[in-house]
């Protein structure tokens, strides 16, 4: 017989052992009242000890903390290495970045806690109850004011603000009068037209309207005023700012609190059930704001003349030799913008939860604590964006010229020959692209949708690449645009005329998904990268507004994926009727055989 | 068709391992390492402590994942003790493990395994 030891025996042997213990002596106690019935037990809060609390804390923040260091480390890896090993320049003040980027990461992880912990929950009762409780014209004015309110909210709408110190007044007036004397005015009218586009998908969920027209409708004045404002050499050059609007609006805020409302009411219509849900309102939220930017400029343009605007903008410079209070210096400023971004939707969202709709929340001091990390991180992300993400995209921008050019102040430029290093150029553009695109997480969910949708036909890695292949070549179109100083135009009207035809001749579904895709893409890591970088290339190489190109990775993705849809509608088709035509020579066979 | 005749497992224990999502890969692994066979993962959602907190409870996961697995009795202790560590259940909230006897199981045997324990 064999000798067997319990291991239980060993563990007591060597002392580190077993202990046991009753669990009724860890239960709290039951008390009685008088008649004998048990009360209720009270629990009262655990308290933990410092070492407690970090055990817990550590893995918390560490998952999210990974989850931004993915999102943020590889592209800036990418693009210091580019310009240490092709262009063979260093960084320029690295520790600088190296700290804005981690303030990126740290901002971005706070944020999205607090946007799930505090904003979210709104977003949610807000979403079920109102459709339920109120008209539908009360719930459509709340959608709107929402739509301008999350824009505000949105992170890389700080990038525009951004972008507008760098233009040069003389060269482009209005440009710089819109991203500086008219900037409240221009985030408010983006945000009115995202707030519309809110409305007019959410009615599209109700009456169950196709996509299709919505998009024809909303091209036709979207390209005629284009048309309009290139004729115009003042004016053309706001085109590439309003045309890259509609990317900078769909992000983390937008998407997810605008969508729980409009899907909450058509669900309440009795139309919720529908899969096309929950599509149409990311691609009208990135059409309408180009229509709305352009009717502000054509607003501007009749009141103010180029003249004035320089004058002013002169004046100003001249007058600012003061010192700036604390507000209006570099760290306070981003604070005051991080406060001003997140109050105005959490006090609306507020007032609808507690006037609207006399609801109230659970949890509150989890939702002021979300609130309070939003706000928190919004300020962090702002303070990154400054001194990470727009000095690092700004200053590969202003290098990625030396491969192919003369640029004055740098030594030994051009670095390679012309073709060769145009070549370079437009390649580390679309690697840009393609990278920054494949690892974004809405990307991967809206392959999931695509693929149940088509019922597996059309691929998650399918969708996936598509859209990462169509944003590589919009980027590096849009890039090609800076170097050659091409009109926008010029790429905007065959462009959307070309997805156009395809919207024509794609299915319902693919519409939906193509249109879509454009606006997951742009989240709040890559928009401020790219513009950055745009608009540092553009001064490198002296074109007017480095604007566009953010444009051109939103159009890239549409027509790709609808090609995409096409191509595996047109082959599932041939298979199809290959096999027919097999079994119909089957049949005949064995009919003959018989 | 011929009706084939159970074999039946004794000497079992059914361990239960409850622990935050995310974390029972750790446990699956440790499970692997003493040999056991199989494992199934359900997801769930705890609650208890988490509201107990306060504002700390953010950081507690809600959805947990229990993983199931029948072990041999003489290994069970050790493997409590492996899966401990693997779950780091010793932290609050964190999860807990219980253990239950199995009266009788049944599984596919190998036909030459069957064989091996016979001759034995």
């Amino acid at each position: 017989m064999a000798n067997y030891i319990r291991y239980g025996d060993i563990e007591r042997a060597m002392g580190g052992g077993q202990r046991q213990i009753s669990l009724d002596s860890l239960s709290p106690t039951l008390e009685r009242d008088a008649e004998g019935n048990v009360l209720p037990v009270r629990y009262e809060k655990i308290r933990l000890s410092a070492s407690d609390s970090l055990k817990i804390l550590k893995p918390y923040f560490s998952v999210r903390l990974m989850d931004q260091v993915r999102a943020v480390v590889p592209l800036a890896a990418y693009l210091a290495l580019f310009q240490i090993l092709f262009l063979q320049h260093l960084v320029e003040d690295s520790w600088l970045i190296t700290g804005g980027l981690f303030a990126v990461i740290v901002g971005l992880m706070f944020f999205m806690e607090g946007l799930a912990l505090g904003l979210m929950p709104f977003g949610t009762v807000i979403g079920s109850t109102l459709p339920r409780k109120s008209p539908l014209p009360l719930v459509l004015l709340i959608t709107l004011l929402l739509g301008i309110g999350v824009t505000f909210a949105e992170p890389a709408i700080g990038a525009l603000k951004a972008a507008g110190q760098n233009v040069v007044v003389e060269q482009a007036p209005y440009l710089y009068a819109l991203l500086n004397n008219y900037a409240d005015q221009l985030v408010l009218v983006i945000g009115f037209s995202v707030g519309a586009a809110a409305v007019m998908g959410t009615l599209r969920f109700i009456y169950g309207w196709s996509l299709k027209p919505l998009i024809y409708f909303t091209l036709i004045p979207a390209l005629g005023l284009s048309i309009y404002c290139a004729s115009n050499p003042e004016m053309s050059k706001v085109l590439g700012l309003a045309w890259d609007a509609g990317a900078v609006t769909t992000g983390p805020v937008t998407v997810p609190l605008v969508l729980s409302l409009g899907i909450g009411i058509a669900t309440a219509a009795g139309k919720g059930s529908n899969q096309l849900s929950g599509f149409g309102i990311v691609t009208l939220a990135s059409l309408f704001p180009i229509l709305g930017v352009m009717c502000l400029l054509v607003y501007v343009t009749l009141t103010i003349t180029p003249g004035e605007i320089i004058a002013a903008a002169q004046g100003l410079s001249t007058a600012t030799s003061v010192t700036p209070a604390w507000y209006e210096t570099s760290p306070g400023v981003e604070v005051v913008l991080g406060i001003r971004a997140i109050l105005p939707l959490v006090v609306f969202l507020f007032f609808v939860l507690k006037i609207v709709l006399h609801e109230s929340l659970k949890n509150k001091s989890e939702i002021f604590l979300g609130i309070a990390l939003t706000i928190i991180g919004m300020c962090i992300f702002n303070l990154g964006l400054t001194y990470g993400l727009s000095k690092l995209g700004g200053s590969a921008g202003g290098l990625v010229p030396i491969a192919f050019m003369q640029i004055d102040g740098i030594e030994n430029s051009p670095i390679y020959m012309y073709s060769v290093g145009l070549i370079l150029a437009l390649a580390f553009a679309w690697f840009l692209g393609f990278g920054a695109t494949i690892a974004e997480p809405a990307l991967n969910a809206l392959g999931i949708t695509a693929e149940t949708m088509t019922n597996g036909v059309f691929k998650k890695k399918t969708l996936i690449y598509a859209v990462s292949t169509g944003v590589a070549f919009g980027i590096a179109i849009g890039l090609a645009k800076l170097i050659f100083n091409l009109p926008l135009i010029w790429l905007i009207i065959p462009g959307y005329l070309f997805a156009a035809i395809l919207t024509y001749l794609s299915s319902e579904e693919f519409v939906n998904v193509a249109w879509d895709s454009a606006g997951v893409t742009t989240g709040p890591i890559t928009v401020p990268l790219v513009l950055a970088m745009g608009l540092g290339f553009g001064n490198a190489t002296g074109a007017v507004e480095g604007f566009g190109i953010l444009s051109m990775a939103s159009i890239g993705p549409i027509i790709t994926v609808m090609l995409t849809g096409l191509w595996t509608r047109y082959k599932a088709n041939a298979q199809l009727k290959a096999e027919t035509h097999k079994t119909t020579q089957l049949e005949q066979e064995v009919g003959a055989a018989l | 068709m011929k009706r084939e005749n159970v074999t039946y497992v004794t000497d079992a224990s059914l361990v239960n391992c409850v622990v935050p999502a995310g974390r029972a890969d750790a446990v699956l692994k440790a499970a692997r390492d003493l040999g056991v066979g199989a494992s199934i993962v359900y997801h769930g959602r705890g609650t208890g402590t988490r509201e107990r907190l306060g504002l700390l409870g953010i950081a507690v996961e809600a959805e947990k994942e229990i993983v199931v697995m029948i072990v041999p009795n003489e290994r069970r202790d050790m493997l409590i003790n492996e899966l401990f560590q693997a779950a780091e259940i010793n932290t609050p909230a964190a999860g807990y493990i219980y253990v239950t006897p199995v009266d009788k199981a049944a599984v596919y045997i190998p036909e030459e395994v069957l064989k091996q324990l016979k001759d034995s």
